[in-house]
């Protein structure tokens, strides 16, 4: 008899006013699949959440390999051995699918500290090799299709040789063949003694591959049994919690006093409230669904995950895109684009992600509950307060939300009544058509009762109900009509007095064990050509024709001397654009480097005009400028993570008290008649050397070292992809902004120590405005705004391009004010190409 | 300090401030007309803080409010001088005015971010003036003009700052127009599942911002000419009055009327303080600088401090 490797011991876990796990005990045995099933809401979700170390048990512990243990985190959970494959998984979007699953363990590093590139590609194409699928591990994950996305993860984990390897729903987004490898996978995983906890709804396949079945029902352990023997009937039943009786006997209900009406109130004459016919959506998601309801009744819709309902609300609501298709209301056919549209037309859609998409947490109940029909409530143009207070009242009354008060923030009510407040919200409007999506899910069960009467008093009085839920009792004890989706089509469509969970949960499941079978998308242009990302390579084409043109159409362009002048800006530039670009790339923005770099050159300055020997002040003058330059981007950093300010509000008022103290060293005079070996560094004047080459190429360099080859560099570029996909691989968010903050800081620092060796003068108004340079360098070479994204080579490209545009411009006659026109058209010209490219990736 | 002591103390921070900021001007002011004309520069800040502060509650932000008011500046006088009646060429300022900021509107709409579209734009305008006016300054206008500047004895600008806030008070605090905006800024993607025009709405606030940067520039150039170097930095005292007021920069929270104390904060303490420099030797503009730009991200950590707390 062999020891489980992981055991849940009496384990209980509380939400506000829901007991998602109840005493539950549960162990996997190594080399085994042990499968998890239960209807939404079960506690499947919890269970697995607390293995992972997302969650902490209220009460009970957990064992692995028969000691105790506290799964802290995710990094312990995976530090223990235990892989999980969530169903809708953070990752890193912007970084490679080779990077995201080498994060999970940490980047392999050699003795320098450097990451070791070539292991982490050849691992992550070995992983990908076993999948047999064309994926390419050097494109950025968001470009993976969801199936492949789980492929890779799962892929990911049979690497890891984890001991226990957590399946939530891995074949709801893949094809037939794709879930074979799968099983595949799993075999291969029960060889090497791989615990396997296997949660799925589809009872065809957890029949197939199960070892031991556990049921879960509304949070407590119904059985565990080994899986031979066991029925789908016996499964459903202890999911649902009553007796199957054969096919045609109904499912009894337990409400006595709300019984499903074996009579309709509605006539066969009644034409339909809602007449789709034929719908389509762009994405394939919708596959040419038609169907009617009629006033007062409630059709319920249900399906696995991936069948595409809520994609047919979204269609019909209008937030879809349509490709074909007529949705009739009334027997009107409006044009339905937006929400807005549909709100006209007398459509109203619960949302499924409530927090998400339905409520706006920090504003009021009241704001919440009136919102989408200010309309009626205004006194011609301006708002009543009254009427929207009386409104909401009303609703609060009617659908029992329990509150403090109206004016309250509605995130501190409990997610019931969050539900009934936008559920209310939509039932001001007066609709026609109601569609809720997943109406209860995640509710105590006190206020699913409550919103399953409130939707049949909406039905009683004329509206036409659709309830979409992935609950079988709900669907077959609340609904009339039962519409089944399977694939993104209609596969099936019952009397819900006369169904059985039996026919409903049958229909749902796919013939075979299959997905989706959408023709995979087309091919798209390659990310990268000769290893240099697209962008990169139109910056260098953009640079070649330019300074080409320029050499053609002015004397003395390519000469030594204005040569070394042009690459001596670059340089200069080069190395600001890195200080802005280390910020952006983790997510932030820093418009105080102007100011920063004007600090740093006043302090050397003021050094280097000391009466001591150039020998020492040089020296210290070099190094207070970094320094000063470093600590100014930590502040910077700091305040905003510790005051938990957009840094753009911080670093303006940064901005602008560095400028200040600036002045004040300054005392209004002008720094120059510095130690002639101080201008060294930057020119030598006698060979025209200049310095500042030199420094630049060599800063280029380091930093490109560290953001591509070291760990703290590309947990910069983590935290600006996905800060919370970040905490979940052990990425501290905090202290990595810190370090990017300081390398802006610290590069600013050079660039003042370089620009008072050139120039050998410096005003308090020295950088003033240099920052949009600084960003516009960045931006132009690649970096987005929102982080994660960018080369260094983008940067110097970015700065050449720039300068020579400026050259240009000088030739043309035009002052450098005017060069600020083509520098913000550069800027617009970049970023709508990005956006278009990624529009058109998608 | 226990929770309440420290909230009291973070929502009356502004308005100590603005205490401060009154005294320093009433004892250290020696012409009282004086304030008049200095409160000029105030009250053009405050006439485009008035919207900024719309745009920042919906989560976005505006910095390309100084480049538009130098490019509308700068049309006006380069129309005028071309020999166009004074009316017509107010005219052109302020469509131009409108034409900048509804681009910017656009250019959000597409799904750019706020923050990089009115940083290039702002760069844009500000280049697209310069270029207009040859990087010169226009200032060869008729005498009537500068006494059009004054209307009923007060100077315009106190005028269009009084109309542009009591226009947005009414339209942010008094209408469904307002509430959209602090949807959009709490939850944009709920804002749209609830049926809020969520781009109408947002292209409304920057053509509205261009709108009012094209009023401006009409009362600034009749005042003082077209001096398309003139208004750079404006964007950054404009926004710190919306911030000192205690509206958040993430958007959803705050309020116009705060941006006014805000205004009032960073009008009086500067004012304050540069009469007290004449004074006190080392209160120089540095110090100025360094007190305003500390107590803004002071100020701003406060108010994140306070909004937080009440969740």
């Amino acid at each position: 008899m062999k020891a489980p490797v992981l055991q849940l011991v009496d384990v209980t876990r509380r939400f506000p006013g829901v007991l998602a796990l109840d005493d539950v005990s549960f162990d996997v045995l190594p080399g085994e699949v042990h499968a998890l099933v239960g209807e939404n809401g079960a506690g499947k979700s919890t269970l697995i959440n607390l293995v992972s170390g997302v969650l902490q048990p209220d009460s009970g512990h957990l064992q692995f390999a028969g000691t105790r243990v506290n799964v802290a985190d995710p990094v312990a959970a995976r530090r223990l051995g235990i892989a999980t494959v969530h169903q809708e998984a953070d990752f890193f979007p912007t970084l490679s699918v080779a990077e995201n699953m080498a994060l999970l363990q940490g980047l392999p590093v050699n003795r320098l500290g450097l990451i070791r590139w070539d292991d982490v590609h050849a691992q992550a194409r070995r992983a990908v090799d076993a999948i047999g699928e064309p994926i390419d591990v050097g494109q950025p994950a968001s470009q993976l299709s969801i199936a492949h996305r789980h492929m890779v993860q799962i892929a990911a984990a049979v690497q890891q040789q984890a001991q226990v390897v957590i399946l939530d729903e891995p074949t709801s987004a893949l094809t037939a063949v794709e879930a074979e490898w799968l099983f595949a996978q799993i075999d291969r995983m029960k060889e090497n003694s791989v615990g396997i906890v296997y949660i799925s709804h589809r009872q065809e396949e957890v029949l197939r591959l199960a070892d031991r079945i556990t049921v879960l029902r509304d949070g407590r352990r119904i059985w565990t049994k080994a899986a031979e023997g066991v029925t789908t009937d016996a499964l459903i039943q202890a999911m649902v919690g009553r007796e199957v009786q054969g096919t045609s006997d109904p499912v009894p209900t337990t409400d006595a006093d709300d019984p499903r009406r074996a009579d309709s109130h509605t006539s066969p004459d009644d034409a339909p409230r809602l007449r789709v016919r034929n719908l389509n959506d762009v994405d394939g998601r919708v596959c040419n669904v038609s169907f009617d309801v009629r006033a007062g009744e409630i059709v319920g819709v249900y399906g696995l995950v991936g069948a595409g309902r809520t994609e047919l609300a979204h269609t019909i609501f209008g937030i879809g895109h349509r490709a074909s298709g007529i949705v009739e209301v009334d027997g009107l056919t409006p044009t339905i684009r937006s929400p807005r549209d549909a709100l006209g037309a007398g459509i109203a859609y619960v949302p499924e992600d409530r927090l998400r998409q339905g409520i706006c947490r920090s504003l009021s109940l009241r704001f919440n509950t009136v919102i989408s029909t200010l309309n009626r409530l205004s006194r011609g143009w301006f708002a009543d307060r009254n009427a929207e207070r009386e409104a909401a009242r009303n609703v609060v009354d009617q659908l029992a939300v329990r509150h403090r008060s109206l004016e309250q923030p509605i995130g501190q009510l409990s997610g019931g009544n969050q539900q009934k407040v936008v559920l209310g919200r939509w039932l001001l409007s007066e609709p026609k058509v109601l569609i809720l999506d997943e109406p209860t899910r995640g509710i105590d069960v006190g206020a699913k009762a409550e919103i399953h009467q409130l939707l049949r008093h909406e039905a009683e009085r004329g509206t036409a109900v659709v309830m979409i839920s992935s609950e079988l009792p709900e669907v077959l004890q609340h609904s009339d009509r039962i519409l089944v989706l399977r694939n993104g089509e209609l596969a099936a469509s019952f009397d819900a007095a006369s169904a059985t969970a039996m026919e409903v949960a049958a229909a749902a499941l796919p013939q075979t064990a299959a997905g989706p079978t959408k023709a995979r998308r087309a091919a798209r242009l390659p990310g990268t050509v000769m290893g240099l990302p697209l962008g990169e390579l139109g910056l260098l084409l953009m640079v070649i024709v330019l300074a080409a043109w320029l050499g053609l159409t002015s004397d003395g362009f390519f000469q030594a001397g204005n040569l070394t002048l042009l690459l001596a800006d670059i340089a200069l530039w080069t190395i600001l654009g890195l200080a802005a670009a280390t910020v952006i790339v983790a997510g932030g923005i820093d418009i105080s480097v102007g100011s920063l770099l004007a600090l740093a050159a006043a302090c050397a300055g003021l050094i280097l005009k000391q009466p001591m020997s150039p020998a020492v002040t040089i020296p210290l003058a070099i190094g207070v400028a970094l320094l000063v330059g470093t600590a100014g981007g930590l502040v910077n950093g700091a305040t905003s993570l510790l005051g938990r300010v957009h840094p753009i509000v911080v670093t303006l008022g940064m901005m602008i008290l560095y400028r200040g103290l600036v002045i004040a060293l300054l005392r209004g005079q002008q720094i120059s008649y510095l130690p002639r070996s101080f201008g060294y560094l930057a020119i030598h004047a006698e060979s025209g050397f200049r310095g500042t080459i030199v420094i630049g190429a060599l800063a280029a360099l380091l930093v490109h070292v560290v953001l591509s080859r070291t760990r703290t560099g590309r947990h910069l570029y983590a935290i600006g992809s996905s800060p919370t996909a970040a905490r979940l691989v052990g990425i501290s968010p905090a202290r990595t902004w810190l370090v990017a903050f300081g390398i802006g800081g610290l590069l600013a620092g050079l660039a003042g120590v370089i620009e008072l060796s050139s120039s050998m003068q410096m005003q308090a108004q020295l950088a003033n405005g240099w920052e949009l340079q600084a960003i516009a360098v960045a931006v132009i070479g690649g970096f987005s705004i929102t982080g994660g994204r960018g080369h260094v080579v983008g940067v110097v490209l970015g700065s050449a391009l720039l300068r020579l545009v400026h050259s240009a411009l000088v030739r043309w006659e035009i002052s450098g004010d005017q060069v600020r026109f083509v520098v913000g058209g550069m800027i617009l010209v970049v970023v709508l190409l990005d956006l278009v490219w990624r529009r058109w990736q998608r | 300090m226990s929770h309440s002591w420290k909230r009291a103390l973070a929502t009356l921070f502004p308005w100590c401030l603005l205490a401060c900021g009154i005294i320093l001007v009433a004892t250290q002011v020696e012409r009282p007309g004086a304030l008049v004309h200095l409160g000029v520069q105030k009250a053009r800040i405050g006439a485009l803080a008035a919207v900024m502060t719309a745009i920042i509650l919906t989560g976005g932000i505006d910095l390309s409010v100084g480049s538009m008011v130098a490019l509308s500046s700068v049309v006006m006088g380069v129309v005028w001088n071309a020999g166009v009646p004074a009316e017509v060429a107010a005219l052109t300022a302020i469509a131009a005015g409108f034409t900048a900021g509804a681009t910017n509107g656009v250019l959000v709409v597409i799904g750019l971010s706020p923050l990089v579209a009115t940083l290039a734009t702002m760069a844009f305008y500000s280049g697209l003036a310069m270029l207009l006016s040859g990087a010169r300054k226009i200032t060869e206008f008729p005498e009537t003009w500068l006494d059009a500047c004054t209307f009923g004895g007060v100077p315009n600008e106190y005028w269009l700052l009084l109309a542009t806030f009591v226009v947005a008070i009414v339209i942010v605090h008094g209408t469904r127009f307002g509430n959209w905006c602090y949807a959009i800024g709490d939850n944009p993607i709920a804002a749209r599942f609830a049926a809020v025009p969520v781009n109408w709405t947002q292209w409304w606030l920057y053509a509205a911002s261009g709108l009012v940067a094209g009023f401006l520039a009409v009362v600034y150039t009749m005042r003082q000419g077209a001096n398309p170097t003139a208004h750079q930095g404006l964007e950054l005292q404009v926004i710190a009055c919306v911030v000192v007021g205690g509206t958040l920069i993430t958007g959803g929270r705050g309020s116009i009327p705060r941006t006014l104390l805000g205004l009032a904060v960073i009008s009086s303490l500067d004012i304050g303080l540069s009469f007290l420099s004449f004074k006190v030797e080392f209160l120089t503009a540095d110090a100025r600088l360094m007190v305003i730009g500390a107590l803004l991200v002071l100020v701003a950590v406060g108010n994140e401090w306070l909004a937080r707390s009440r969740e």
